[in-house]
């Protein structure tokens, strides 16, 4: 009797705690949805959006177009990484959120992982050509619709170069200074800017983290300019340059080192994400398939061998890298025998290049694999 | 509630962390891979002159048979070659055979002086585009070709599965003619693979059970020639025999030699008692290493000579024991189901082979030396006689079939049970023996 009124005390007791802690759970999350997402981002990108616009299309009405600025922002951002080195400290801070790209810029070191900088770069290279005042009038843009007045959209245009300085000369020469005055406006804008050039080149250019694809995006001058930036630095731009890939990877490094406790600068191979278990199966069933065990004699049979191979980016093997590690269970040759059916199969199915993912090649740029043949004893 | 999600917390992030922590190479496993023949090709030998084609394409099929034969290797036919084997000593064309998915690509040239034949080949891992070992340079007789190909055929198979070879061995077996009521039973020696047949006695009296020497010079077999059966010792090079010694009034069988060669384990009966006994073949001095009251035949002594596996009754059934070689308590080491008999040490000394009787069915198997790990690797109407390969990795067995006109052959069988094939002979065959590598 009294057991049986023990276990339903506890019973009741496990049930009730379990409604409280499970509703109290509950209800914290909500609030947090709400304000951020509400607030902040649409204003300031209806603000980005409209001066975009109207450098496209001229005079037409800022709401018409909210989505294209997207496409613009680019080309804006260009001029402003050279002008502000100060702008560039924003970009770090937001590039910590992707922390997992931008550690590829250990790039310094290889010339593959310096790819991620160039996309930062990019945008600092392009300003060379315009360094007239190109810079400053990005932020006046913004600062405009700020104010929101209607008049206000033409000067982002005139921002823009030809048609708003022409317009402006004619008047007076000395009003393009007072273009420069929405300047103090700008001092608000600032951080609408920034995140403006860090969300284009970082979020879609990181991804891919390879040379390839950021070049392609800017064909013409890209190309040219991502040779430059090194020369570039050179003469002027260097300082900003510098700076700027500098602090992201330091906030990258931080953000790994925190994340993956403590991962080494030097160790490009681990950069990006692990191959996926289905990955990774699908490795070992494509060099079962060709470990072909038949004609090993029955000590060969018993030895596992760990085999290393070095392997090229199209997943095929290089042959002349197939070592065999060590070795258990066996003389020297069985040993040996049990190697050479394990080179064997990783040889015949991996000519044609084993099915890996490019994009995580610093992964399996090195494989370590392990021949145990116990389970095919047994057969 | 708390403890709960930090234990949570705690346990997800030991499981996340290996993942995100991946240091040094891709490391996998593989455990499973697949049991099938390798491709290999054996381009007829490069001839030294016109004269030399033939036979450079006989040895080039008898290597190929071998190897085939084996189970673990299977011929990519010639039609399907790319490009052929002109020049021996020219650079292998790797990706012709890469192709064509030969793994292995043995090359040859063959030359004839006189009646001297000299046999060059070399072994590709074609995959590896590297040579496996070092060429090697045969010679001998033009008569002897045959050997010439098997040795060839040795030395790959050595060289690729890590174990000796077996080709260049002989058989001898007994010789069945006629009727099962009216069989006419003669020694007869031949190839591993059933050619050059040759019989060493005539078919006037029955014949039984020949065993070779440890060096395959001499043969041991039972006569019935006296009328009762009594051991003979016959040597191979000159077919000349003669009877070991033998006590009045007892009949001696199932004789086997010693590793060393110069002792001879057989059993003798007498007095309606079976015993095991040891005889030194030189001195002709017999020594009972058995003492029971029961039946104790078939003894066969492992490689090193220092234990001896029989069969005996002893415990009502006919079962399997392992007793030292000079005799002493002996130790049952089967307990399946049926009757054990004709136990066999294995060269390799780690298994032996024997006949079971189960259920009415025979059966060829192997076990450990200790009885684990028992394996019947047939089953017939009638499976009987198992003898060795020279490397432990092959059992030749006789098989007999069912009715007053069965017939009796020879069987071969990979220790793992696959590849059993017959053993092609002129007339039936049983009592197979197989003799050591020849030198």
């Amino acid at each position: 009797m009294q057991t049986g009124t023990k276990i339903s005390g506890a019973g009741h007791v496990a049930v009730i705690l379990f409604a409280l802690f499970a509703g109290s759970f509950d209800s914290e999350p909500l609030p947090f949805d709400v304000a951020n997402v509400s607030v902040v981002t649409e204003e300031e990108y209806a603000a980005l959006t409209a001066p975009q616009q109207a450098e496209q299309q001229g005079a037409e009405p800022q709401p018409a177009e909210p989505v294209e600025p997207v496409v613009e922002p680019e080309p804006e951002p260009e001029p402003q990484p050279e002008p502000e080195p100060v702008a560039e400290p924003e970009p770090a801070p937001e590039v910590s959120p992707e922390p997992p790209v931008v550690p590829d810029p250990p790039a310094p070191e290889v010339a593959e992982e310096s790819q991620p900088e160039p996309e930062q770069p990019e945008v600092i290279a392009e300003p060379e050509p315009t360094p007239e005042v190109v810079a400053p009038p990005p932020i006046e843009r913004v600062a405009p619709e700020v104010v929101e007045a209607p008049p206000e959209d033409t000067r982002p245009d005139e921002v823009e170069q030809n048609e708003v300085v022409q317009d402006d000369g004619a008047e007076t020469a000395q009003e393009v200074q007072e273009a420069t005055a929405p300047e103090a406006a700008t001092d608000r804008i600032e951080p609408e800017t920034a995140p403006q050039a860090n969300l284009a080149p970082s979020q879609s250019r990181r991804p891919p983290t390879q040379r390839p694809a950021p070049r392609p995006e800017q064909p013409v001058e890209t190309a040219e300019t991502r040779p430059e930036p090194e020369p570039a630095p050179v003469e002027t731009p260097p300082a900003d340059p510098t700076p700027a890939p500098i602090d992201t990877t330091d906030a990258v490094n931080d953000a790994l080192a925190q994340a993956l406790g403590g991962a080494s600068e030097t160790a490009p191979a681990p950069s990006g994400p692990p191959l996926s278990a289905g990955e990774k199966e699908a490795l070992r069933v494509a060099v079962s398939r060709c470990w072909n065990v038949g004609s090993l004699s029955s000590a060969a049979l018993a030895t596992t061998v760990v085999v290393t191979v070095s392997m090229a980016q199209d997943g095929t093997p290089d042959v002349g890298t197939i070592r065999m590690a060590s070795s258990s269970g066996g003389d020297n040759n069985s040993a040996r025998q049990a190697f050479e059916a394990a080179r064997r199969a990783i040889i015949r199915c991996g000519a044609s290049g084993f099915d890996l993912p490019v994009d995580k090649y610093a992964q399996w740029r090195e494989i370590e694999m392990t021949f145990n043949p116990e389970r095919m004893r047994i057969r | 509630m708390k403890r709960f999600l930090l234990s949570l917390f705690v346990g997800l992030s030991c499981v996340t962390t290996p993942v995100l922590a991946q240091n040094g190479p891709l490391r996998i496993e593989i455990t499973d891979g697949v049991i099938e023949p390798m491709p290999f090709a054996v381009p007829n030998l490069v001839p030294a002159t016109p004269g030399d084609v033939q036979i450079g394409a006989d040895l080039a099929r008898v290597i190929s048979a071998d190897l085939s034969g084996t189970g673990l290797f299977r011929e990519v036919p010639s039609s399907a070659y790319i490009s052929g084997i002109n020049d021996f000593n020219a650079p292998v064309q790797y990706a012709d055979w890469k192709a064509v998915n030969a793994q292995a690509l043995v090359t040859g040239s063959v030359s004839t002086s006189g009646d001297t034949l000299t046999v060059q080949f070399r072994l590709y891992d074609v995959f590896s585009n590297a040579e496996l070992g070092n060429g090697l340079q045969f010679t001998g007789s033009v008569q002897g070709w045959r050997r010439m190909a098997h040795k060839v055929a040795d030395a790959v198979y050595s060289r690729i599965t890590g174990e000796g070879g077996y080709f260049d061995s002989r058989v001898t077996f007994v010789s069945e003619s006629g009727p099962k009521d009216q069989r006419a039973k003669r020694l007869a020696i031949m190839d591993y693979d059933g050619a050059n047949v040759q019989y060493l006695t005539d078919s006037s009296s029955i014949v039984l059970a020949p065993r070779f020497s440890p060096n395959g010079d001499r043969v041991l077999y039972t006569s019935y020639e006296t009328g009762a059966p009594r051991i003979y010792v016959l040597d191979v090079g000159q077919v000349q025999r003669r009877v070991l010694e033998q006590k009045e009034g007892t009949m001696s069988f199932a004789p086997r030699f010693a590793p060393n060669g110069h002792t001879v384990v057989f059993s003798l009966t007498e007095g309606g008692n079976t015993d095991i006994y040891t005889m030194e073949i030189a001195s002709g001095e017999i020594v009972r290493r058995t003492t029971a009251p029961s039946i104790e035949t078939a003894p066969s002594y492992s490689p090193d000579g220092s234990q001896i596996v029989f069969e005996s009754d002893r415990s009502g059934t006919q079962q399997l024991y392992v007793m030292p070689a000079a005799g002493g308590e002996a130790t049952r080491i089967s307990f399946g189901q049926g009757r054990y008999g004709t136990p066999v040490w294995s060269p390799r000394g780690d298994m032996i082979a024997f006949t079971k009787q189960s259920k009415g069915r025979f059966h060829i198997g192997v076990m450990r030396t200790d009885g684990s790990e028992e394996r019947l690797l047939t089953a017939s109407f009638l499976d009987e006689g198992p003898t060795w390969a020279p490397n432990g990795r092959v059992i030749m067995f006789a098989r007999e079939t069912q009715g007053a006109q069965g017939r009796s052959g020879l069987y071969s069988v990979d220790i793992s049970g696959r590849n059993l094939k017959p053993i092609p002979t002129p007339d039936g065959a049983s009592d197979p023996a197989w003799s050591p590598l020849q030198d």
